[in-house]
């Protein structure tokens, strides 16, 4: 194109340089044959196996995946009914409303979750209040993703489907719920991924005995770095790879789905 | 009914719910931990490293349950989290001052000693302190010096001396190690030396005092590489330190470590002239346990000498266990930072803790510390 | 708009609402709450009302926590510090990610989602290894240290270590934030149509003007999406300083997170919350009015 020129294609390069090696050099170290992550002395899968053998750690995944789902399936859902509620009700109230938690950093909704749990609901800390603070964040990005999915819609294609005779639940059902379908995946796939990541809000939220997958890296890059840590690294990256993957492939099939149906 | 109306009628109704719901500090926790209770477990949270795998499947085998640990690595870190609520907990391994807090918070269990035959195998040095007269909550378990980590060959090389606390706070021995020391990453631990190389008590509470340990902290902050709680035991074992603050046990592990690692140095701790802090870890039964048959049997255990030894051998944490003398190595025993002798043991103090406005105080010195 | 029911209209509001109500707004109320009380003597709350028999308690509500906030300039110089950092993070990103984010914009449809995905891809990565990858990079005893510092000792500069140093935060800073940047920048750039800076270049302008003069006015939603988002973000973060900074630096994030896992000062704690929370707003404010400003002059020019 005429716009784009060498100058920018090397500064884009670059930073794609910048992105990269440093988890390049994660994933490389994580076959290194040493304790330390400076020499390259041999190719090992010796870390993985460890891993593999850490029982805290596998019980640290399972824990994460199982709040990880549980919160995407929750936000996914109250987030898609936010998403729909201010597309149609247009109050802005319900905006700032739903938006805040994004905007706010998160330590600060991780000590406000914590003294809200211990203060007033007297709950003890575990997976339930993890799971609770991971969909409280979460809400935000469905609810934008679907309202955004929302906008972008023709309007008419509800009013055709009323002309046409179809009731409230009918028009929800058949028409609504596919073509926002694909937000819908979309965020719960970004809520997967954000609540597998998220260290803060976990940090505060956490009880005790339950151990939760960033947390363990946490204290393994605290206490005692070993490779097993750049193992660990590799794996959550495959973890995502792959959801993204399947993001894509299932969203771009229900486009594809609506590309036919337009045609016809 | 328009939404306006509606999300303002539901906001008051919640509000007025939150501000009735302060008072009533329900005894009944929601309890949401995962795990079931009826599961023969045993929960202990304890320091990172502070007992040997070993240790922990041959108590399993002898129980016949399972030990789940959870782990802090600073004592300040488990009080905030039991504070917040954190339960269930069977045993916890807390230092004297923290022991003493959680006397006074009501947090413990006294322990019944005719279940504990084994409790007369503790040095009678080790027994009574402040923090617990007569042992009505706590058995000692291990004990730690915080004090020097030296990489000895630079040290030597450098003209350095290894016995005294000048050596992180007076600019002219730091101009030759700068960027290769760390000190400890505890608000109180870096006080009570500052206080004590200045010849102060480390419990001191006077405020002029701890402005002269600011000052003098505030002073050698530039030369020291970080403050760091346990990093530096392997950037010591690998040579990037040369000098470090830090806990016993820890530095033990880093000399294994560079003896192991063929590295053409040794490292080596003192207790230097002026003091050190002693921190003495005690087992105590949290009251929110579930299972005190367990935590009674694991006590027991623990006062075995040969099981009381293998952490000392593993890790090289001073043992007030009398009967465990004979199962440690004899190098570990003969270490003078591991076990003082009778004249190092006067010059050690042990930390107590303080109250709300001094912490707070505290807070703010160290804050400033932090501040560069 | 479509005609429903009532009822629907308050459960598709209502039940994200409520949850929100409660897990959102009353933490928030909470937190106000909290920092009008005392500190408990051994961490934690003192009581609201004087536990039945206890002689000396303190209990009730004070100005305490407030007043310690304000009695020492020190605190407002930890904020002011964060601030800098952020403000620091803030222009990096965005100069590093605007020409990546125009690159992908001006690409043809299947370049760029490939390119996209490559961006998105690190940010998906989890965010303690973004942050670890970098301890291993700057670690004294890795290549690159090794090589950098061979350089400088042949220009005559002693050693220098990267880690635990306010570079590395910075740094540090910098990566994780990158995303957040580029994303809504290419949202906003794709949108740009093509024609507008055809045109001008047909009228003469050089690849400066047409950048200055069209792509980055049409650009500053995107921009101050992208400044909010990182800027927010970097004020708040304390695991970046906490890994990499050597725990010498103390920002606002670390100072917070200290109050509630160290010094168990929980008042004190809410008050820091509640002043980042009113720094945030603030600014926000601030920067929504230049906005408009800024907008209202583009349209009139």
């Amino acid at each position: 194109m005429r716009h784009s020129h060498s100058k920018l294609w090397i500064a884009g390069a670059l930073v794609y340089i910048f992105l990269y090696t440093p988890l390049a050099i994660v994933v490389i170290y994580s076959f290194n044959d040493s304790k330390l992550n400076t020499e390259w002395v041999g190719f090992t899968l010796s870390w993985y196996e460890a891993l593999f053998n850490n029982k805290e750690m596998l019980i640290a995944v399972c824990n994460s995946l199982i709040i990880a789902i549980s919160s995407s399936f929750g936000a996914t859902i109250l987030g898609t009914m936010a998403g729909l509620a201010i597309h149609r009700y247009k109050l802005r109230v319900l905006s700032i409303l739903f938006f805040a938690p994004i905007a706010m950093p998160e330590i600060l909704l991780g000590v406000s979750l914590l003294l809200f749990f211990l203060q007033v609901l007297n709950l003890t800390l575990g997976m339930v209040s993890i799971i609770i603070a991971h969909t409280t964040f979460c809400i935000g990005f469905v609810a934008i993703i679907v309202k955004s999915r929302l906008q972008d819609m023709d309007e008419s294609i509800f009013e055709s489907a009323r002309d046409l005779g179809a009731s409230s639940w009918q028009c929800f059902h058949l028409v609504t719920l596919p073509l926002i379908m694909p937000a819908m995946v979309a965020g719960a796939l970004m809520s997967f991924t954000l609540s597998i990541d998220d260290f803060i809000i976990t940090f505060f939220t956490k009880g005790v005995g339950d151990p939760i997958l960033p947390i363990q890296i946490y204290t393994m890059i605290k206490v005692a770095v070993t490779p097993e840590v750049n193992a660990i690294s590799t794996l959550l990256m495959l973890l995502t790879l792959f959801t993204i993957i399947i993001g894509i492939k299932l969203s771009s099939s229900f486009l594809y789905v609506r590309k036919n149906n337009e045609s016809t | 009914m328009n939404p306006r109306r509606f999300i303002s009628a539901i906001a008051v109704i919640f509000l007025q719910s939150l501000v009735l719901s302060f008072p009533s500090q329900a005894d009944q926790k929601i309890n949401t931990t995962v795990v079931a209770k009826e599961k023969n477990v045993l929960y202990l949270f304890n320091w990172n490293n502070y007992i040997s795998a070993d240790t922990v499947e041959r108590f399993e085998q002898y129980c016949n349950c399972e030990l789940s640990q959870d782990y802090y690595s600073d004592n300040e870190e488990m009080l905030a989290k039991l504070v917040a609520g954190a339960t269930g907990y069977d045993i916890i391994v807390p230092t004297g001052n923290a022991v003493e807090t959680l006397i006074r918070q009501g947090a413990l269990k006294p322990l019944d000693k005719k279940l504990l035959p084994s409790f007369k195998n503790i040095d009678p040095r080790y027994l009574n302190s402040s923090f617990d007269p007569g042992n009505k909550y706590s058995i000692p378990y291990a004990y730690t010096l915080t004090l020097l980590g030296f990489n000895q060959k630079i040290i030597q090389e450098l003209n350095l001396p290894t016995d005294t606390w000048a050596i992180i706070f007076e600019p002219q021995y730091l101009e030759k190690i700068k960027g290769r020391v760390t000190v400890l990453d505890s608000q109180r631990e870096l006080m009570a030396i500052a206080l004590r190389y200045l010849g102060y008590p480390v419990n001191d509470t006077d405020e002029k005092h701890w402005k002269k340990a600011q000052e003098l902290i505030a002073r050698a902050k530039p030369y020291w590489a970080a403050f760091s709680n346990t990093s530096y035991v392997k950037e010591l074992a690998v040579g990037n330190l040369w000098v470090v603050h830090g806990y016993s046990n820890d530095i033990f592990q880093a000399a294994l470590d560079a003896k192991n690692t063929g590295r053409k140095f040794n490292i080596i701790y003192r207790i230097p002239k002026e003091g050190a802090v002693l921190s003495l870890d005690s087992i105590v039964l949290h009251k929110d346990g579930s299972r005190p048959d367990l935590a009674y049997q694991f006590i027991e255990f623990m006062l075995d000498g040969k099981n009381s030894a293998e952490l000392t051998n593993l890790i090289g944490s001073g043992n007030p266990n009398t009967h465990a003398i004979q199962s440690i190595r004899k190098d570990i025993i003969e270490n003078k930072a591991i076990f003082p002798d009778q004249e190092s043991f006067t010059r050690l103090e042990m930390l107590r803790d303080f109250n709300r406005n001094q912490r707070r105080l505290l807070g703010r010195i160290w804050t400033e510390i932090k501040l560069r | 708009m479509i005609k429903e029911k009532n009822i629907v209209r308050w459960l598709l509001s209502g039940v994200p609402l409520l949850f929100l109500l409660l897990f959102f707004i009353a933490p928030s109320l909470i937190i106000v709450f909290t920092s009008f009380r005392f500190p408990g003597e051994f961490g934690g709350l003192a009581p609201l009302i004087a536990p039945m028999g206890t002689v000396d308690v303190e209990h009730g509500l004070t100005l305490e926590a407030y007043q310690f906030f304000f009695s020492d300039t020190l605190y407002v110089r930890v904020f002011i510090k964060s601030l800098q950092v952020a403000v620091v993070t803030t222009l990096i990103c965005l100069i590093m990610s605007y020409p990546l984010a125009l690159l992908i914009a001006r690409s043809k449809e299947r370049l760029r989602n490939i390119m996209l995905l490559l961006v998105v891809l690190p940010f998906a990565s989890n965010f303690l290894i973004r942050i670890y990858a970098w301890v291993i990079i700057l670690d004294p005893e890795s290549a690159l240290s090794y090589f950098i510092n061979l350089i400088l000792n042949l220009v005559g500069i002693s050693p220098v270590i990267f880690l635990f140093s306010p570079f590395a935060v910075l740094l540090g800073m910098v990566y994780v934030h990158l995303p957040f940047m580029i994303l809504p920048l290419y949202i906003n750039l794709e949108k740009h149509d093509p024609i507008l800076l055809d045109a001008a270049q047909d009228l003469g302008a050089s690849h400066w003007k047409c950048f200055w003069y069209i792509t980055w006015p049409l650009s500053i939603s995107g921009v101050s999406s992208g400044i909010v988002l990182v800027f927010i973000s970097a004020l708040g973060m304390f695991a970046v300083p906490d890994i990499l900074g050597g725990t010498g630096d103390i920002l606002i994030g670390n100072l917070i997170k200290d109050q509630f896992i160290s010094t168990r000062d929980w008042p004190f704690g809410a008050v820091l919350s509640i002043m980042l929370a009113l720094t945030i707003l603030l600014i926000i404010g601030l920067g929504a009015y230049f906005l408009r400003r800024l907008r209202k002059r583009n349209y009139a020019t």
